[in-house]
């Protein structure tokens, strides 16, 4: 579309008004990240000083490493959560990337140039048919998000018998398991990706539509937002992380099974929350997700060392959710009292 | 009146903020029992603020309220019902998926033996309560949202008098209504029942015909407080408006281009709500859109972008027959839409004000899909200037300006996106005294450069004043046409509610807004 | 009758989808019927209501949070909770009314608990009731690690058995659509339709929402601790993951039934003939040869078409709405 100028006009005597309320240097909006940051910080540093074992470089790259099926899944998730959607067939497509990329390989590199990228275009496509359902039909996302999950677990589950694929890619394991100049490759791609992650939601163009449709559905629509282009993209994308999460954590267990990605799904919403975005969407900087889902992944590693039982787990996954929720409306209060009104600053500079 | 004796009710030094705005500064006025007193204001004055503090709604920051003499610190609805505090709100309160007989007795429906609320009972009682206040046309069994909205307003408007309150508060009862004998008749019954009214209104008139004294309110202070018969019209209004009739509105030469080819061309609409409706605008020239609540404006508005479907006839932009099947195609021909509800359809409350005007044309500020900061703070630029929005609430939360300024940034928007043809629907509602005059500038430099506006507003002085003609809708067609030199506020007035002067049109029921 | 009235009653007989639910079960039920003459006999409809009655109850309380506008996930954790508390304790000292007791006080705890997040601190409710859910299910983890323990006999004859010849699955269903039109019709009924619907003007009719709110998650809890304890009687023994797989039944029953995932329309009603039709679904294709692993092929598929249908009725209103103005 051809930019048209304004029209000049002679410039009016500018009348004083209210002044703006004072602005911390810092968006508020960043503070819940930073918070969870911290925490993982504590988290970390609690476990060393209780077992000093835990502090060494392997064990921390560790932590690091198993980090990135959270940080990947939880990406597409934070996505579809920002139009106020959600994901509930994540689990699933992760289990069929993992199963699809080693059913293909079959534990050779030949196919592997060509199963990566068939593989991810399936699980693409199971989200943008998610996506077609949501934006095109307006149905609800979370029964359609959960009934797609079933239906197509249901298909995977006709095709592979339920059996479990191995051995996966070499090329693959290799990947997961060695390293670069003494960074293991998931870190190194851990970093890219969530630079990538967070130039895509709070730097460009289109994250920025995604966070105006979510704030304000309505508003979009009468602006001539392309909502179901762009809601399509959302659930397209989180398939395709799903897909990747799969891949990935194939090579890491040199195995896959249909429902490895099913613990991936509640942490993946979990970890949306926690860093602050709200479920009704239009809210939430990439960076929360991602403090979010490496904070998950610490407390996951900090509790197996600590020999939790499941149980034990299941109350202290659910309690942090509770406790993040609470600090964060208490936050929420707080800042209306002594800031007045929230500065949300997507798009304004600060993020 | 007693003078002795002590008011029914006492509002003191009472202030409220949201954020940066002040929505009550230091008001303060009395009521006594059984009289009417008005409450004047431009929008956002204050007037709903001052309603939500007496209803229990919002709590004031500070300040006393009594009633009776005795402290009134209402936390809910129910607070200010106990002390007998009823109230008929603008927005109304009813529940749309109920029943009108469910809703008359909310929240406490009557119950039977058993604890259940029986239907037939409170249907037989709300046909009572119908009929006890003059209301003969409406069914107590019908869901509250299949009436039209003037019924709606009806059982609002009966249920606040059912409680028979000592304290009555009236926000905008006329808005919807076609039969204001009615609610005048069921006033002037209650103050014989010693009940005090608030009447909240912007219609001199009612005014004049109902209260005893009056208040004006204007940016949240209370300006003027006396007894109406002593105010000339012209007193009360530059109370309002802060300034006399003549300088609101500078009657500036006409800016309209002869001979061009018209940008918007209308002929022959026909769809939902919309009866066969044609009209024309030439580049530099505002058309006015009058009409009362419901007549087919909305809709008519929201068709010229495609939000609201057409059965047909054609609209034409700059001569070319188009085809407008949504809001984006509207805007790539230069066809942009203010809309009505600037808080669910006009703002991205997440967004900063920078954020909301650059949206359309966001790409444009982007390189390879990556929003430049620069470049986006460089196009937004070049238009607040026209808007007169201070560069400094860009980098704000848009939910942090008031009213004016974030209709400002939508307007500023709309001229970033590149428009021709700018559809104004209600630009100047909740917008403070000195936005407004901002906004008409904004206007009035907009079609010198050769665009064209359609502009809907609710205040008929800013028609008379703004426009260049005026169309008068009436049941979804149009009733008439006014040249500037026939436009007076009582013209309108008159097509609008029906009275032929104009042309007549065949009574068409099922059109709304 | 004026013509707004005759709308209404039309509508309120539409009743929000839960008249297509109904079609849909009789027909499902007659294809089943087809091809399963037993299907129909005394001894077919009672195992058909035993199948059914655990997701019954579980759908229904759901249905009480979302009438009133908001989600609840914790329904499963509840389940489990009150499963594995029945297996371990149920021959122990307390009895099975002990047991009942104590149950219903944990699910009321639990709803109390969302409740009051959800409705006094104004916290999201699908983060919130994600929370409660897996707390829940690590609770029952910790009482009750792996499969096992056992349930008195009283119990699993109460509940699964007959009373007076009439099934208890069959009891249980009429009392709790009975106990549901008690709810529907008292204050708290017409106050829980009023929030969903517009919380706002609920709110300025005078509505306490909070206190609604709650009272329909407090409620739920009780419902969903009673689904818990009848699915002890049903599988006579303790399983701390055996609810897991409910979430998405209960959904699909509530939303098939016509109750809107927004709120304010439908009923428990129209909740019971759709987790009937989910149950009649997987015997109807089990009695059509349809292969074990293709089940959840057709589940998810006929649950969206399902879901749509219930919906459809939504769409309806709101579109006659909106030519209306």
């Amino acid at each position: 579309m051809r930019m048209r100028k304004a029209r000049a006009l002679p410039r009016a005597k500018v009348v004083p008004e209210a002044p703006p309320v004072w602005r911390p240097a810092v968006g508020p909006d960043l503070v819940p990240a930073l918070l969870v940051f911290a925490a993982t910080g504590l988290l970390v540093v609690g476990m060393m000083l209780a077992s000093p074992s835990f502090g060494s470089f392997d064990q921390l790259t560790a932590i690091l490493v198993t980090a990135i099926f959270l940080v990947v899944a939880s990406f597409g998730q934070g996505l579809v959560i920002l139009l106020g959607g959600i994901d509930l067939s994540l689990g699933v497509v992760i289990g069929i990337g993992g199963m699809m990329v080693a059913g293909l390989t079959r534990g050779s590199n030949d196919a592997l140039m060509s199963a990566i990228p068939l593989t991810l275009l399936s699980c693409a496509g199971i989200g943008l048919i998610n996506g077609i359902g949501v934006g095109l039909a307006k149905l609800p996302p979370f029964i359609t998000t959960l009934s797609s999950g079933i239906t197509f677990f249901g298909v995977a589950l006709g095709i592979t018998a339920g059996s479990s694929q191995q051995p996966v890619a070499p090329a693959l394991q290799t990947f997961m398991n060695s390293g670069w100049l003494g960074l293991p490759y998931p870190i190194l791609f851990t970093v890219a990706f969530v630079a990538a992650a967070w130039l895509f939601q709070n730097r460009s163009a289109e994250g920025r539509k995604l966070y105006a449709i979510g704030s304000s559905p309505g508003a979009a629509r009468v602006l001539g937002l392309p909502v179901a282009a762009l809601t399509i993209a959302a659930y397209a994308i989180s398939g395709l992380c799903a897909g990747l999460t799969g891949i990935l954590l194939a090579g890491y267990a040199a195995s896959a099974t249909l429902d490895m990605g099913s613990a991936l799904l509640m942490p993946s919403i979990a970890a949306v929350v926690i860093g602050g975005a709200r479920v009704t969407g239009g809210s939430g900087p990439y960076l929360g997700t991602f403090a979010g889902a490496l904070f998950l992944s610490t407390l996951s590693t900090v509790i197996t060392a600590l020999s939790f039982s499941q149980g034990l787990r299941d109350i202290v996954q659910g309690g942090i959710i509770l406790i993040a929720l609470l600090l964060q409306s208490g936050r929420l209060n707080l800042r209306h009292h002594r800031w007045r009104w929230a500065h949300h600053q997507q798009g304004g500079g600060l993020t | 009146m007693d003078v002795a004796a002590p008011p029914l009710l006492a509002f003191r030094s009472v202030c409220k903020r949201y954020g940066a705005t002040t929505a009550l500064d230091d008001v303060s006025f009395e009521l006594q029992p059984a009289e009417v007193c008005g409450l004047l204001g431009e929008n956002g004055a204050g007037k709903s603020t001052l309603v939500k503090v007496l209803s229990g709604v919002v709590a004031p920051d500070t300040g006393t309220i009594r009633i009776d003499g005795k402290p009134f610190l209402p936390r809910v609805i129910a607070d200010a019902r106990a002390r007998r505090v009823s109230t008929a709100f603008q927005e109304l309160s009813l529940v749309p998926a109920l029943s009108v007989a469910v809703n008359l007795f909310l929240p406490r429906p009557a119950i039977n033996r058993f604890g259940l609320v029986s239907t037939r009972r409170i249907e037989a009682d709300a046909e009572q309560v119908l009929q006890q206040h003059g209301v003969t046309d409406i069914s107590p069994s019908a869901l509250v949202g299949d009436l039209p909205l003037g019924m709606r307003q009806k059982v609002e408007i009966v249920r606040a008098f059912s409680h028979r309150p000592a304290v009555l508060l009236l926000d905008e009862p006329t808005a919807a209504l076609s039969d204001r004998q009615w609610l005048f008749s069921l006033i002037a019954r209650a103050l014989r029942d010693r009940t005090s009214i608030l009447y909240i209104s912007h219609k001199l008139d009612e005014i004049r015909a109902l209260c005893s004294r009056c208040v004006i309110l204007r940016n949240g202070r209370k300006v003027l407080d006396s007894e109406v018969a002593a105010l000339s019209d012209d007193a009360i209004f530059s109370s309002m408006a802060g300034r006399s009739v003549g300088e609101v509105f500078v009657r500036a030469s006409t800016e309209i281009r002869r001979g061009a080819k018209p940008v918007l061309e209308v002929t022959h609409l026909k769809g939902s709500g919309i009866d066969d409706i044609g009209f024309s605008v030439a580049p530099g020239e505002i058309v006015g859109v009058a009409g009362l609540e419901g007549q087919g404006q909305s809709r008519l508005f929201k068709a010229l972008v495609g939000l609201s479907p057409l059965q047909t006839g054609a609209i034409a932009i700059e001569g070319v027959t188009v085809a407008i099947r949504s809001p984006r195609a509207a805007r790539r021909l230069g066809v942009i839409l203010v809309p009505e509800e600037r808080k669910s359809e006009g703002l991205f409350t997440g967004l900063t004000t920078m954020a909301n005007i650059s949206l359309p044309v966001i790409n444009q500020a982007s390189r390879l899909h990556l929003v430049n900061q620069a470049s986006e703070r460089r196009l937004v630029e070049t238009v607040t200037p026209a808007v007169k929005l201070p560069e400094r609430y860009l980098r704000l939360s848009i939910s942090a300006l008031s009213g004016g300024n974030q209709q400002k940034a939508i307007l500023a928007r709309a001229l970033l996106a590149g428009a021709k043809c700018l559809l104004l629907f209600d630009p100047t509602r909740g917008v403070d005294v000195g936005a407004k005059q901002h906004i008409y500038a904004m206007m009035r430099g907009f079609v010198r450069g050769g665009g064209a506006i359609l502009f809907y507003s609710t205040e008929l002085d800013e028609l008379v004043g703004l426009c260049d003609r005026c169309l008068v809708l009436y049941r979804g067609a149009i009733a008439g046409e006014l040249a500037r030199a026939e436009l007076s506020q009582d013209v309108i007035l008159a097509l609008a509610s029906g009275h032929s002067g104009g042309r007549t049109r065949r009574a068409n029921p099922r059109a709304h807004a | 009758m004026t013509a707004a009235s005759q709308l209404a009653q039309v509508r309120s007989v539409a009743a929000g989808g839960s008249a297509a639910a109904f079609v849909l079960l009789c027909i499902m039920t007659g294809i089943y019927a087809v091809h399963e003459p037993s299907a129909l006999s005394a001894f077919g409809i009672s195992n058909l209501l035993n199948n059914t009655v655990v997701l019954a109850l579980a759908a229904s309380g759901l249905t009480l949070v979302v009438l009133c506008g908001e989600l609840d996930l914790s329904g499963p954790g509840v389940m489990a909770i009150g499963n594995v508390v029945v297996a371990t304790t149920s021959t122990g000292s307390l009895g099975a009314t002990g047991n009942l007791a104590a149950v219903l006080a944990i699910g009321a705890a639990v709803g109390g608990l969302n409740g009051f997040l959800v409705a006094y601190l104004g916290l999201q409710s699908l983060a919130v009731s994600l929370g409660s859910l897996i707390v829940c299910q690590g609770v029952a983890l910790l009482i009750l690690p792996a499969p096992g323990g056992e349930v008195t006999d009283t119990i699993v004859q109460a509940v699964s058995g007959d009373i007076r010849a009439i099934p208890a699955p069959a009891l249980i269903m009429a009392v709790t659509a009975g106990l549901w039109l008690l709810l529907k019709h008292s204050r708290l009924g017409v106050a829980l339709y009023a929030v969903g619907a517009d919380e706002p003007s609920a709110r300025l009719s005078g509505l306490n929402t909070r206190t609604t709110k709650l009272s329909a998650f407090v409620m739920s809890g009780i419902v969903y601790a009673i689904a818990g304890f009848v699915l002890s009687a049903e599988i006579g023994s303790g399983d701390p993951r055996v609810s897991d797989s409910f979430l998405l039944f209960m959904y699909a029953a509530v939303a098939i039934g016509g109750t809107s995932l927004g709120g304010g329309r439908g009923g428990v009603l129209g909740t019971l003939v759709g987790a009937c039709i989910l149950s009649v679904l997987q015997k109807m294709l089990f009695a059509l040869g349809v292969a074990d692993f293709y089940t959840n092929i057709f589940n998810g598929v006929i649950m969206i078409l399902a879901i749509f249908f219930g919906q459809l009725s939504a769409w309806l209103a709101r579109a006659r709405h909106r030519g209306q103005g």
